[in-house]
């Protein structure tokens, strides 16, 4: 079978790749590019580990294709810091024991970056909602929903 | 998943007569959420996807107050919520889409995908059939378009030709002035609704005007109830109208029956879904209001 020429701009950075057709946008990131921080949990859309940013928009990388993303933006959990510096919400969430295990971490990070994006101000409810897409087996939420109030606090004040 | 090619045609046209010369080894893929399940667990197994990206003319929303709104079918459901004209001409629909699935979901999943899957067990179906939604088909051939009650016809089971694609969905310009669309899950963590119900109504002082009730979800295809919207025109909605109103779509479908939820339960769920929906729609007087 052919594979597919695909241009994708992952981390601010061009990437080109002749991929097959059936590749998957998680397993490209993780297995072509090597970025690791992006998870495969239950692979069917359910758990949210695999979540990144296509375009801006929060998205599960195992329910695209890699050929999706040709000539579009991807933001992964490696695209958040600066160098050594962490994000203020990767900061927030060390700071609120924001996970545990760590597995749902990058997902739920790039999960908390659409929120508040599009809400700068997020209400508790409104975490909530924007965290349905994520599982997590570890903390029942709580230390997760208070990194993100307290995210949202601290990258409204800088 | 098993290997396959993948396509990227430009026009309608071109995608028609690729689909016309796979048959049955050719696949759209839209947003792909759907799809890319059923390929993984060789539910489907086509030879050839046929990527819907580089056809132009299928995103887009677009109102006019004689015609009514223009869908693209590419548009996706965070699209269709966020956009300014479906939320202050079709609120119910906005909001359908503010809640469906997830956030990731929205995001990749389209409106067209979501319809051409034809899985009763998603709410978009429900909310456009009581909106009275058409639905554009291309093709090589030309436009045909139909009701979505009659392109939905059974079990992941649509009026589509072979050669055919969903371009768009359209709606009438509004006639009702209230309206809710519910959803009962089993848990707060499922995305499948086990039933949704959309109710619509026109008000005319304190009384409907008229209603209109479709349940989907609990059935293979959505219905509509015209015997509980015959029951609530021209009546004032109190506690016992909502309650009678409520015995009439409990009794009016055949709910399936499965692993999810019994026909029984399903009833009784869908009993309590439509009280609350009338109630919430139009609160009766405060003597007898049952606060849900």
């Amino acid at each position: 079978m052919s594979r597919i020429p695909i241009e994708v701009i992952v981390n601010g950075v061009a990437q080109r790749a002749e991929v097959p057709a059936r590749r998957l946008l998680a397993d490209f990131l993780r297995d072509d590019l090597f970025l690791t921080g992006t998870k495969r949990g239950c692979e069917t859309g359910v758990c949210g580990a695999c979540s990144v940013l296509l375009d801006g928009e929060v998205v599960k990388s195992c329910l695209s294709l890699a050929v999706q993303a040709d000539g579009h933006e991807v933001t992964t959990v490696e695209g958040l810091a600066a160098g050594e510096d962490l994000h203020p919400l990767q900061e927030a969430f060390a700071e609120h024991g924001g996970f545990q295990c760590g597995y749902c971490t990058p997902g739920m990070l790039m999960a908390a970056i659409a929120i508040l994006h599009e809400t700068p101000s997020p209400t508790e409810a409104e975490v909530r909602a924007g965290l349905s897409g994520n599982l997590c087996r570890c903390t029942g939420y709580v230390g997760i929903v208070e990194s993100i109030m307290a995210a949202a606090e601290k990258m409204r004040g800088t | 998943m098993r290997d396959v090619d993948y396509l990227r045609p430009e026009t309608v046209a071109e995608a028609s007569a690729l689909l016309a010369e796979l048959g049955e080894g050719g696949r759209l893929i839209a947003g792909g959420t759907a799809l890319l399940l059923a390929l993984r667990q060789r539910m489907v197994a086509p030879t050839h996807l046929v990527s819907l990206a580089r056809v132009g003319g299928l995103r887009g929303i677009t109102y006019d107050p004689r015609d009514g709104l223009r869908i693209g079918a590419l548009t996706t459901h965070s699209a269709l919520a966020r956009s300014a004209v479906v939320r202050a001409h079709y609120p119910v629909l906005a909001d359908m889409a503010g809640r469906l699935a997830d956030p990731q979901v929205r995001n990749q999943g389209t409106l067209g995908g979501n319809l051409c899957y034809a899985d009763p067990t998603t709410d978009p179906p429900t909310c456009l059939a009581a909106l009275d939604a058409r639905l554009v088909l291309g093709s090589a051939r030309g436009d045909r378009s139909l009701p979505v009650t009659e392109f939905l016809v059974d079990y992941f089971t649509t009026a589509l030709h072979p050669d055919e694609i969903l371009t768009g969905i359209r709606l009438p310009p509004p006639r009702f002035d209230l309206g809710h669309h519910a959803r009962f899950h089993r848990t707060a963590a499922e995305h499948r609704p086990l039933i949704n119900l959309t109710l619509l109504a026109r008000r005319d002082g304190d009384t409907v005007a008229e209603a209109r009730l479709v349940v989907g979800a609990t059935t293979v295809v959505p219905t509509r109830v015209a015997a509980a919207e015959a029951f609530l025109a021209g009546r004032a909605v109190t506690a016992a109208v909502a309650r009678e109103a409520a015995d009439i779509v409990a009794d009016a479908v055949e709910p399936l029956s499965d692993l999810r939820g019994t026909a029984a339960f399903r009833r009784d769920m869908l009993r309590v879904m439509a009280r609350r929906s009338i109630e919430r729609l139009m609160p009766p007087g405060m003597e007898g209001r049952e606060v849900a």
